[in-house]
């Protein structure tokens, strides 16, 4: 079954069309990797997905709902990890989890269920009487993707969720991404193809607002007859100018 | 409970959480117009009657709200800077729900304030205590309302770095035009007018008028109360509007 339907999604600005026309489908429970450069429309793309930002035209269904007519039923299955870290900063870990619980409508049980859950995951426990402001950057971010799962979406966007971590860290979050994928579908930015190699079930290149390639990466190397994500992007991206 | 309410109620006692524990506001918010009430009654307090307790009590305790409308701000604006505020739009929670959730949060502070300065000035000059004076707390409730308007629109409007700049507007404006710091006797007729109809003087004196006693009902307690209520209603009606702007576009 589709997660996600985009049909001919469009957006601009005043100087500047940021998506061209976007035509995508999701299946359920997959993840699904959207890398470009800079500028390429990805973060837009998701923020339109997540009813954050509204397309210029064209439409996309989430779970058969329209981002144009049900925003309030898409706000009960998503939820975003944004690029930046967004946490409470001077709420400790626990009271950020409790915050987001009430705020998704879990009652008090619902909400220790929830940490147990987050705690495990992504071994929060240690620092769970910390505040958010006093935690390392690692810890912050580890946080701040915890808190898009608090209201157990049917749909997860992580926007570059790796960016700045170290790469004990980085590979920590891979882990527990793989975990995540068991129970729901993810649309993942980023910037770091191995990244999306590692964990993409399918691939979407994106240049100047337009999806360049949708595809599995073996599709991906066969097309571009490379062996690897980041040599393909290139060649998809550059045109072939940057090989190697 | 409605689940609207509980909204509003989350998003408060994490606003709330997030203002006292800051050092910096705490010590703005009450420290510093704690100081200044006393310093300010010990040394000038047979000068003008300006500096005579049941003059400066009351307001300490606006000018002090002015502070408030810093921080206000300043928390909106660090929400919206971190992409704090972003995703929370993921939520179910509405714009009012958002806006109330940090009105609220401030009304304790506000609270504590009035309760504290009043009290202080009952030390130095205990024919403030009565009823009055409990009125008067009370009323100080309504009278930050605008302040915290102000802040909800300085907030939504600025960033993070140009947020102390446009705050200094709301300070500036209570200390000069609301006559608490030197007697408005001797100003120029046109700068009186001004701060008649402006809400710094009118807040500043229904705290007075209502401490020390109310003669023409009109003009010591209606006409400011009303003033003041019009700046809270057109500063909250923009308040949300620029918020509701910027949860758009951020």
């Amino acid at each position: 079954m589709q997660a996600i339907a985009i049909n001919n999604l469009r957006k601009e600005y005043k100087d500047t069309v940021a998506v061209k026309g976007l035509d995508l489908e999701i299946e359920e429970g997959e993840l699904f990797s959207l890398l470009g450069v800079n500028g390429a429309g990805k973060t837009t793309t998701i923020k339109m997905l997540a009813t954050l930002t509204k397309p210029t035209s064209g439409n996309a269904f989430i779970s058969g709902y329209s981002i144009l007519k049900d925003k309030e039923k898409i706000k009960e299955i998503v939820d975003i990890s944004m690029q930046e870290t967004a946490v409470a900063r001077n709420l400790t870990v626990d009271e950020n989890v409790e915050f987001y619980g009430a705020l998704s409508g879990q009652t008090k049980e619902e909400i220790e269920k929830t940490k147990q859950y987050l705690y495990n995951a992504f071994g929060l426990s240690a620092v769970r009487n910390k505040q958010a402001a006093k935690l390392s950057g690692g810890w912050q971010r580890k946080l701040s993707i915890a808190l898009a799962l608090v209201s157990k979406p049917k749909i997860l966007f992580l926007d570059e969720p790796t960016l700045g971590l170290d790469v004990i860290a980085r590979r920590e979050l891979w882990k527990t991404i793989k975990e995540l994928k068991k129970d729901m579908t993810i649309i993942l930015t980023t910037h770091y193809m191995e990244e999306a190699e590692a964990l993409s079930d399918r691939i979407g290149i994106m240049k100047d607002g337009k999806l360049l390639f949708i595809g599995k990466k073996e599709e991906l190397f066969e097309k571009t007859g490379k062996n690897d994500v980041e040599n393909a992007f290139i060649e998809i991206v550059g045109g072939g100018e940057q090989d190697e | 409970m409605n689940s609207s309410l509980y909204r509003i109620l989350t998003l408060t006692k994490r606003n709330l959480k997030e203002t006292i524990r800051d050092r910096l506001s705490l010590v703005f918010t009450i420290l510093m117009p704690l100081l200044m009430e006393i310093l300010f009654y010990l040394l000038f307090h047979g000068l003008t009657s300006q500096f005579e307790m049941k003059y400066l009590a009351p307001g300490i305790v606006v000018f002090s709200q002015s502070f408030v409308a810093l921080f206000v701000g300043i928390l909106i604006a660090v929400d919206r800077g971190t992409s704090f505020l972003k995703r929370l739009y993921v939520s179910k929670a509405k714009p009012y729900e958002f806006i109330f959730g940090y009105a609220l949060s401030i009304l304790p502070i506000i609270l504590v304030q009035s309760i504290l300065f009043f009290l202080i000035g009952v030390i130095f000059d205990g024919s403030i205590f009565g009823a009055s004076m409990f009125l008067a707390i009370l009323l100080s409730l309504f009278t930050s309302l605008f302040f915290i308007a102000m802040g909800l629109l300085i907030g939504s409007l600025c960033t993070e770095k140009s947020i102390g700049g446009a705050s200094t507007v709301v300070i500036v404006g209570q200390s000069v035009l609301s006559g608490m710091w030197f007697p408005i006797e001797g100003l120029n007729g046109v700068i009186i007018s001004i701060m008649n109809v402006l809400p710094f003087r009118n807040a500043t004196l229904l705290l007075e008028n209502v401490l020390n006693g109310i003669n023409d009902s009109y003009k010591d307690f209606l006409l400011p109360f009303l003033i003041v209520l019009c700046y809270t209603v057109v500063s909250f009606v923009f308040a949300i509007l620029a918020f509701r702007k910027k949860m758009n576009a951020d």
